[in-house]
Order: C-alpha cells, then sequence, then structure tokens
C-alpha cells in the first residue's frame, strides 16, 4: 500500500506549490504603500505611469503561466493530461454521434525528455473551419453553456494541452480529421497564440491543406509522414511535448485501465514509448444511453446568472421566461415566482432590472419547485460495474450499487459504487511452473519492479518483504536467477502475507473519466474515510482507510460535475453528494459484511469441528485402554456428540431462548453481487504479450 | 476392576495387584467411564480438576501448612481450548493404567515417551516437550487424589544423604555413614514400600539440610556429620518430592528436627517455606510432605556484618530478586511473623544477595566449623 500514501503525499504536496506561487506575489504591491507611508519624499510611480502597463489578461496567457491548474505541474503530469484529455474528448464526439469508440494512443520517445503523443479516434469528425478554434483557442466549445452528462466540461483541456506542447518543444499540434470517406481529410498544423487566444494555421499558407480521399490521399499522408490509421471518419491529433513516461500509479496505462472499467463499450489500442501494445477490448456491444440536455433548475441558478439571463434573453414575458429558460416550473409555478416578487407575470423580460431580478432570485429560493427531472443522467449500471471490476481487479467478492438520482444546487447527479474484495493475495495463488514462465518473459530489471509490475495490487512495500524473505538481493535481475533463487521466491510468495497492512484502494470517477489525483482533497475520499468500516468486518483505525484487500469504485454522474479545480482531480464536498455516496458505500459495505461474516462462520465451524474429530480417536482409544469400553463405537457416539456440539454452538437463540433456524444455507446476497474463485482469475497477473515478430522468429 | 481389557490380559502376564494399586485402578476406571456415560447419554465429556493456583490455596494456621482449596476447572472435551488438554489427560491415565497393569514403574519421561505420538490424520503430537505431559500427570494426579507414586510415576533422582543412619531401601540395608563422598542418593520414591525406616539405627540427632551440593561437599568432607552426629541433605535447588518426603518421614517418625542452611536470598527462603509448609503447586501433598518445624539457620541478612564478610563475595539484586521478596513477605505464611518480616527487609535494606559458599572467603571450613555449629549451639534460627 505503499503506492497509494505516496499518492496521497503528492497530492498533498500539489496545493502548497500553488499557494506558494501566489502568496509570492501578493506582497509586493502591499509594500508599496507601506513604504511610501515611511518616507513621503518621492513616488515610485505614478498613477499614469502604472495605466500605461495596466492591460488585458488573455485565458490563454493567464493558464500558460499557471498551468499547474489544468493539470500540467510537471512533465509526468502533463503527459497523462494530455492524453487524459485527447480521450475524454474523442469519447464525448463518438457517444455524441452515436457511433461505438475506438480510440488509439500511441507515445513515441523523440529526443531526450521529449516524447509525441497520439491520439485517434474513430469519431464523426471535425468541420475544416472549427478544426483551429478547437484544438487553438482556450475556453472554446460546446459543452460549457449546456447541461448535459458529458466528460468534458469547459473547452480547455486540449488546446491547453496543445499549448504546453507548444511552449515546451515549439512543435505544432498536429490534426487531421475526417468526416466521410468520400469527403477529403483536413490537416493542420497549428499553433496557439497565447497573446490573442487564437490559432495560428503553419501549414498550407495558415489555410491547412485537404487531403483528398482515397489512394492518393493515402500518398500523400505517406509522403509528409502523418501519423494516421486508416478510417472512413476520425480525428487524430499528434503533441509533442516535454514529459516524463512512468508506469504504475498516475500512469497513462493506469489512466486507460481506469477508462476501460467504467467504459466496457470502448475499445482502446495503446502503444507505450517501449513499443509494447495494450489492447482492452470492448465487453459491452452497445453504447450507453445518450444523455439528455437539460434547462437549468431554477435551484441551481445564482442571482448573476439570473440577471445575466433576463438580459440576454429575447423579448417575452417573464411568466414565458421562466417557463421556457428553466425546467420544472410551469405557468402556475412563474405565477408563483412572478407574484412572490411582485413583478408581473406580462412584465417583458427586457424591461426588468436588477432589482427585480434579486427580488425574483429570492422568491425562487422561498418557492418549492419540484426537483430537476434526473432521467438525463446515463450511469454505468450495476452490471456492467461488476463486469468492469471483475474484469481488471483480481478478488473473490465484487458488489455493486447504483443509487437512485439525486439533486445538489439544483443539478442532477446520480452515485454508483463497486467494491471488490480480493482474499489472498495474486502471489500466493501463482503455481511455481508459472513463476518461472512470469520470470522468463519479464523485462523489468529488478526482482522487486518484477513482482509490483506482474502482481496486480502488489505495493513496494510488499515486494521487499517478498525479496528479504528470499533472501535475494535487491538489485538482482528477474531472469538471471538461480533455479534455486527462483524456487526461493516461490516459497516466500508462498508463505508472505503480502495483505498485512494493506489498505483500501479507491478509484474514483466523474462522468465515467477516471480521477487519479488529489485524493484527499476529494468529497469521495473523504466519505470513505468517514464511513465506519468495521461494522462491514474490515478492520479501520480512526480517521484512516480501512484495512484489506479491497477495492472501492465510486463514480458520480452528473450534468455539471463540480470539480475543486480546472484540471478536474477532485470533487467538490456538497453535502447531498457526500450523502449519497455514503449511501453508496454503505449499500455495498453491508454486502461484504454479509459475505465475510458468513465466511467467518463456515470457517469457524468446520475448525471447530475439525479439531474435534483429531482428538476424538485418541480419546476413544484411550478410555477403551482403560475400561475396555469398545473403542469404535465410543468414537462413533462422540462424534455425534461433536457434530451436535458444534452446530448448537453455532445456532442462534431468539429473545425467548429458543433456536432460530437458519434460513436457507445458501447466501442470499441480492443480484448485484458477484462471487469467483479467485485462484483462476486472468486479471490478477499481468502477463506481458509476447510480440508478434518474435513468434515469427521461432516458426 | 470388572472390566479389564482382554488383549493385554492375554498377552502380558497378569500381575497381582496390591490393595493401594487396586484403589487407584478403580479411581482411574471410573474417569473412563465417565466418559463412556457421557458418550452413551449424548452428553459433553467433562473432568474435573482441582486448581494448583495460589487463589486455591490456603494457609492452615492450625496444621501450619498451606492446603488446596476446593476449587476446580473443569475440562470439557467440546470446548476449542481446552479438547487438547482434555485428550492429553485421558491419555495420560491410560499410560498410568498400563505402568499398574504391568507392575511397572516409570520416569516421568519414560512416560512421555509412552504416550507421545502423532495423532491420526494431522501434523500434529500428542505431547511436544516433557514439561506438557508433566504438567498433565500432576493435573491427574489431583484429579484422582492420587499419588505420584501410586500411579507407578517417579522423577529424576535428586539429592544426596550421608550420615548415621541405616536405611533399608528395597530390601538393602545401607548404613549411610559408609557413603564416602558421594553420599546416598535419595530416590523419587521414598514411600515405606519402599524405602523402610528404623528408629533403632538411627544414632542421628538432628537433620541438617542444606541448599546445594557444593555445600553439601564441603559439610561431607569436614564429616561434620560424624561430628555433630547428624543427617545431613541437600535438594540441589528446590527439593525434590522424594526429599521432601523423606525430611516429612525422617522428623515424623524417627523424631529428628530438621535445619535448613540456604542462601540469604529470596529463592533460598522459598526453598524453606516449601520444607516448612508445603509448595503452591503440590498443596495437595503438603500433609504428607510439609515439616512445619523446620527451622532456618542461615543464612541471614546479619551475617554480613555479624561475619564481617567483604564486600568480593556480595551478589547485587536485581529488579525480579527485589519483586520476588516482596511476594514472599507477603505470604500469609510469611505476614504475621515478626522475625522474618524484619528479616526481608533488612536483605531489600541491604540490596544484596549472600550465598552460602561466600563463607569460603573467611575460611574454608568457617561454615562447618564456625558457623553452623555456632548457630546450634546458640539455638539462634528462624522459625
Amino acid at each position: 500500500m505503499a503506492t497509494t500514501k505516496r499518492k496521497k503525499k503528492r497530492s498533498a504536496s500539489e496545493p502548497a506549490v500553488g499557494k506558494k506561487t501566489k502568496k509570492k506575489k501578493r506582497p509586493a504591491p502591499r509594500s508599496k504603500p507601506s513604504a511610501s507611508d515611511a518616507t513621503p519624499v518621492k513616488r515610485r510611480s505614478t498613477a499614469q505611469a502604472m495605466a500605461a502597463s495596466q492591460r488585458d489578461i488573455s485565458v490563454s496567457e493567464f493558464f500558460a503561466k499557471n498551468r499547474h491548474l489544468l493539470g500540467f505541474d510537471n512533465p509526468r503530469k502533463a503527459l497523462l493530461t494530455t492524453v487524459k484529455e485527447a480521450v475524454d474528448n474523442s469519447l464525448d464526439a463518438c457517444e455524441e454521434a452515436g457511433i461505438l469508440p475506438e480510440i488509439w494512443v500511441h507515445i513515441e520517445p523523440t529526443t531526450g525528455d521529449r516524447f509525441k503523443v497520439g491520439i485517434q479516434d474513430n469519431g464523426p469528425g471535425i468541420l475544416k473551419k472549427q478544426i483551429p478554434l478547437i484544438f487553438g483557442k482556450l475556453l472554446y466549445g460546446s459543452k460549457f453553456h449546456r447541461l448535459r452528462q458529458s466528460r468534458g466540461q469547459q473547452g480547455i483541456g486540449i488546446s491547453a494541452a496543445g499549448m504546453y506542447g507548444v511552449q515546451t518543444t515549439g512543435k505544432p499540434v498536429k490534426i487531421i480529421s475526417k468526416i466521410s470517406s468520400r469527403k477529403p481529410a483536413h490537416y493542420y498544423e497549428i499553433q496557439i497564440d497565447t497573446k490573442k487566444n487564437q490559432p495560428k494555421i503553419l501549414n498550407g499558407r495558415g489555410d491547412g491543406v485537404d487531403i483528398p480521399p482515397g489512394d492518393k490521399g493515402a500518398a500523400y499522408i505517406e509522403k509528409h509522414g502523418i501519423e494516421w490509421v486508416e478510417q472512413p471518419h476520425g480525428t487524430r491529433v499528434t503533441i509533442e511535448l516535454q514529459a516524463k513516461f512512468i508506469r504504475g500509479r498516475g500512469s497513462v496505462g493506469e489512466y486507460l485501465e481506469q477508462t476501460a472499467i467504467a467504459n466496457p463499450h470502448v475499445s482502446l489500442h495503446y502503444i507505450d514509448p517501449d513499443d509494447y501494445e495494450y489492447a482492452y477490448d470492448r465487453s459491452a456491444k452497445s453504447l450507453p444511453a445518450e444523455p439528455k440536455e437539460i434547462k437549468p433548475h431554477p435551484y441551481g441558478i445564482e442571482l448573476g446568472r439570473l440577471a445575466q439571463m433576463l438580459e440576454e434573453s429575447e423579448a417575452m414575458s417573464a411568466s414565458e421566461f421562466f417557463r421556457t429558460k428553466f425546467s420544472r416550473v410551469t405557468s402556475t409555478m412563474a405565477k408563483r415566482i412572478c407574484d412572490g416578487a411582485k413583478v408581473s407575470t406580462r412584465s417583458n423580460v427586457r424591461k426588468l432590472d436588477r432589482t427585480h431580478a434579486d427580488r425574483l432570485y429570492q422568491t425562487i429560493q422561498q418557492t418549492k419547485i419540484s426537483p430537476p427531472a434526473t432521467d438525463c443522467i446515463c450511469p454505468i449500471g450495476e452490471d456492467l460495474v461488476l463486469k468492469g471490476l471483475h474484469q481488471v481487479v483480481p478478488g473473490e467478492f465484487y458488489a455493486a450499487a447504483t443509487r437512485p438520482p439525486s439533486v445538489y444546487r439544483g443539478n442532477p447527479f446520480q452515485i454508483e459504487v463497486g467494491l471488490a474484495y480480493g482474499g489472498s493475495a495474486p502471489t500466493q495463488n501463482v503455481t511455481e511452473d508459472l513463476l518461472l514462465e512470469l520470470l522468463e518473459e519479464t523485462d523489468t530489471r529488478t526482482v522487486r519492479q518484477f513482482l509490483i509490475h506482474t502482481f496486480n495490487g502488489l505495493g513496494g512495500e510488499a515486494a521487499d518483504k517478498l525479496v528479504k524473505e528470499a533472501a535475494l538481493k535487491t538489485r538482482q535481475t528477474p531472469g538471471k536467477l538461480q533455479p534455486k533463487e527462483r524456487h526461493r521466491l516461490y516459497e516466500a510468495m508462498k508463505k508472505v502475507n503480502v495483505a498485512e497492512g494493506q489498505q483500501m484502494e479507491v478509484l474514483r470517477y466523474a462522468n465515467r473519466v477516471p480521477l487519479q489525483f488529489q485524493q484527499s482533497a476529494c468529497a469521495v475520499t473523504q466519505t470513505v474515510l468517514g464511513t465506519n468500516w468495521r461494522g462491514y468486518g474490515l478492520s479501520q483505525s480512526r480517521g484512516a482507510m480501512p484495512k484489506g484487500p479491497v477495492s472501492l469504485m465510486v463514480h458520480i454522474a452528473s450534468v455539471w460535475v463540480p470539480f475543486t479545480s480546472e484540471s478536474k482531480e477532485a470533487i467538490a464536498n456538497y453535502p447531498e453528494i457526500q450523502k449519497e455516496i455514503r449511501l453508496g458505500l454503505q449499500a455495498v459495505g453491508r454486502k461484504l459484511g454479509m459475505y465475510l461474516r458468513r465466511r467467518l462462520k463456515v470457517r469457524q465451524q468446520s475448525d471447530r469441528r475439525e479439531i474435534f474429530l483429531r482428538y476424538l480417536k485418541e480419546v476413544s482409544s484411550a478410555v477403551s485402554e482403560i475400561n475396555g469400553a469398545k473403542q469404535k463405537e465410543l468414537y462413533e457416539q462422540l462424534v455425534k456428540v461433536a457434530k451436535r456440539q458444534t452446530t448448537e454452538a453455532d445456532m442462534k437463540l431468539d429473545d425467548r431462548g429458543r433456536p432460530i433456524e437458519d434460513k436457507g444455507e445458501e447466501l442470499n446476497l441480492g443480484d448485484n453481487v458477484l462471487i469467483v474463485d479467485p485462484s483462476t482469475h486472468k486479471a490478477a497477473i499481468n502477463r506481458v504479450a509476447l510480440e508478434p515478430e518474435e513468434l515469427e522468429d521461432d516458426q | 476392576m470388572a472390566k479389564k481389557r482382554p488383549v493385554a490380559t492375554a498377552r502380558k502376564p497378569k500381575v497381582k495387584l496390591s490393595p493401594r494399586d487396586k484403589k487407584t485402578m478403580a479411581r482411574l476406571t471410573d474417569v473412563a467411564d465417565r466418559v463412556v456415560r457421557a458418550a452413551k447419554a449424548r452428553r459433553d465429556p467433562h473432568v474435573d480438576i482441582p486448581s494448583r493456583t495460589l487463589s486455591n490455596v490456603h494457609y492452615s494456621a492450625r496444621k501450619k501448612i498451606i492446603e488446596m482449596g476446593n476449587n476446580k476447572n473443569r475440562r470439557k472435551l467440546f470446548d476449542l481450548s481446552q479438547a487438547k488438554a482434555y485428550m492429553r489427560t485421558v491419555l495420560v491415565s491410560s499410560g498410568c493404567k498400563r505402568l499398574l497393569d504391568q507392575g511397572k514403574t516409570t520416569s516421568l519421561r519414560g512416560m512421555y515417551y509412552m504416550l507421545k505420538h502423532t495423532i491420526e490424520g494431522s501434523r500434529e503430537n500428542t505431547f511436544d516437550t516433557q514439561n506438557e505431559s508433566d504438567t498433565i500427570i500432576e493435573d491427574v494426579e489431583v484429579m484422582l487424589g492420587s499419588l505420584r507414586e501410586e500411579l507407578h510415576l517417579y522423577a529424576q533422582k535428586k539429592g544426596d544423604l550421608v550420615g548415621n543412619i541405616t536405611i533399608n531401601d528395597s530390601g538393602f540395608d545401607i548404613d549411610c555413614s559408609r557413603m564416602g563422598s558421594g553420599g546416598y542418593g535419595i530416590p523419587s520414591i521414598v514411600e515405606p514400600e519402599v524405602i523402610k525406616l528404623d528408629r533403632k539405627k538411627c544414632h542421628a540427632k538432628f537433620v541438617l539440610h542444606v541448599e546445594k551440593d557444593t555445600v553439601w561437599q564441603r559439610f561431607n568432607e569436614d564429616r561434620f556429620w560424624e561430628k555433630h552426629n547428624c543427617i545431613l541433605t541437600h535438594g540441589g535447588g528446590q527439593p525434590t518430592r522424594g526429599i521432601r518426603r523423606l525430611l516429612h518421614r525422617l522428623h515424623n517418625e524417627l523424631k529428628l528436627p530438621i535445619y535448613c542452611v540456604l542462601d540469604n536470598d529470596p529463592w533460598g527462603y522459598y526453598i524453606y517455606s516449601v520444607i516448612k509448609q508445603g509448595s503452591i503447586n503440590l498443596a495437595f501433598e503438603s500433609q504428607r510432605m510439609a515439616v512445619p518445624e523446620a527451622k532456618f539457620l542461615g543464612l541471614r541478612s546479619i551475617d554480613y556484618d555479624r561475619c564481617e564478610l567483604s564486600d568480593d563475595v556480595i551478589l547485587a539484586m536485581n529488579d525480579n530478586d527485589r519483586k520476588r521478596a516482596k511476594q514472599i513477605a507477603n505470604y500469609p505464611w510469611f505476614a504475621k511473623k515478626r522475625p522474618w518480616q524484619s528479616e526481608i527487609q533488612r536483605m531489600l535494606k541491604n540490596d544484596f544477595k549472600l550465598e552460602v559458599e561466600s563463607l569460603i572467603s573467611k575460611d574454608i571450613s568457617y561454615v562447618t566449623e564456625v558457623y553452623v555449629p555456632e548457630r546450634l549451639s546458640a539455638r539462634d534460627w528462624l522459625d
């Protein structure tokens, strides 16, 4: 579990960095007046002189300076954020168009610490004139002004990634998009002009290049070295940026894997910088239901926004305004609001001023309006949550719960919780032959690395323990182990209890997008910590994550997910959201508790019986030696007593002291639970797929 | 003895049981019969074993010995924590029965080997160490109310005797004044069936019991027993039951007073306490072992000053010693004795221990020629 700790540390240190930079700025203006107080001789500057340097700040300039707000604080995170923004956009586009998404992610090292990242989808493609704006202008997009469940929200992400790339490497963003197999594909090389927040097109004399369809186009693509996987339609963006490639926690691989859990309808192809190819095939053949766009709910609107809406609205009556611009407002409701605010229902909204807006706002808060429609949200569904978890997280027990939709600040949202409980660790289930095979095929440099990468959920601490137990040297290469050492490693894996001290792992999702950073700032983590897990059979010290081989997945789906920052790393703490998360956690917790208690009980019972039976033979033969009683007969009688004793001890008594019949031996946990045999779980071990060339060579 | 194992009788020659053995055998059979009865009635078989702890002993001020109380621990077969102990108890009982049947005696270790085997269908042993079987044997003793000798068991021989007495051991007359430097090894079983004492064959006037072999050697080499006409014994530390039983018999049957020369430390005090009023663990045997009239001759805490010993021979006390000393001071049989309280307090104040051997710093034979004769003639002892 050292890994989660590491994660926490990292996320804790991030905001601190942000604060520091802010603080540094502040003292400067403050010190000016105090300095002038002390020395009234001469002003350092005049209002006129200062006015000369006061000017507009473009969005792109702001974010170029404050890129940590968007998730570009370090090279490692920059790589992930770039992939993440592009994949999220692709998925949104495909789903909106009704296409089953297929995504290609290629990361290629270029020079030094630079990487070329290419992300392609099979989406509907982008119109020629929109391409530069979408990729070369911050805060340009379709998702900000509507209320609809989607991954992207602001229209910052991908253009910011491009901007980061340009800033760190000077290489333009390359986009190729095709809307039909018969129409030409558009190819652009773009740089963002940070001063103006405008795209600057570099190729085709500032106009981009059209690549004709068919063989001619294919030849052109070939000739100019444009990267493109042949598709009838789709978009590919290639960004070269300064980055650092890592594996494990907070990596691109982890992000894609978690994306696959929450999006079983997506096919993913991923080639990492070391040329390993990973494929996540879709397990669901149909798209999730299309989320509906909804109008804002009166409760979710702030005064400023209301005033702005009134101002921007076409001329219409107040009643009509409320009925058409908001959800859940009927004409009676509109009348009630207008009456309460002493505004005529017939008055023209263009003539309403700030005071009216204020009164209307106050009345809205006091009027009882039915909550917004919640059918606009598409949860993953308990079934697919179970499926996704089972495919990726090793374990023996899975449970899922989808809460009914709820509302915070007028925005509908829905919480889903999945839980995977893994009994014995994957290291203990492995056979010696399989271990030898794994050791053969691994490319890791040390045994420790081998253990961490091969066995899912094994932390650095546990790997260290294993290496120590096997009496291996820390820097030994797994491929070069002596047969004796291999055997020792195998023995150690059987012996060491790696689950000891293991903590619950929490996978967080917002609108099917995995959240990998800022764990401790997130409402999900805080609610998990605030829930008492001891009642569900897990041990937990005060204010800490529960212990045990448990993975938890929490998904919040909403038309507007309240993130704590633009980098979309943590969910804000709304009491309504926390309550729903808690209820979801309790739902899966109860099922886990039932399962664990039953398992414990069965084990205790069989243990007890076994111990008694073991001694009964000794007792009966000793007794028969003393008094000549028939040994066999006595033994059988004692066995009968033993059976009765053990069942009696396990029997529950009702409040009158009479035994309650145990209803049904089968454990009935409901539908949304999956129990598997952990020893045959294929997700427990990561195997390196042999590259096709190697196979050919063998033949 | 209505039921007897047919196989055993057929193979082994039948041994005639002494009346005492018959009594023991009846008790053993009773234990087994209870198991059978319980199993037939589908009940949980159990045995009740008097508890052998400080809480279940009391000091009888009248008899001046430690006696066992009536607290009993129930040991059940169908209780997870007791199942193994129950099995062992029955196993030891069957081992004793086998010994009785064949008219043989064996050592505690022999018993351990007789019963030690792997339980069928597991990797578990009935007993892993001798300590485990020894405690169960003590349990069986108290459970049956039979003595170890009656179960045909004996312990390792410990302790020697020399002096003006002739003992009949298993039909051999043994003149204990002619034992040379080795002495007569006191057997584990010293019951009248084995060792016969005759008042006419005893010329000694008292018994001097010393703590360990080395001191006893000194006394024997200096022929102390000859000069002072006494019997000289040692127990090699904490005296075993055989030694205590012999002291008891020498005292009660031959009317010899017992004097003890022990180290001046908590363990020495406790050895004296065990000789005098019995031990907590074997409180059920106090009656036939304790010698309430035994006297504590030395070493005393005042001896450092009285004998003008040098600082070189003192041993520092540790926390454990201090704790034990306070514990002993609180035992009811010491609590009301002023001289003993001041003795223990004095030792705690000294904050050091003295061994009998420390007197050698005065002179090699100081203890035999000066120290003990002086104490005896001055009748200077603790009671």
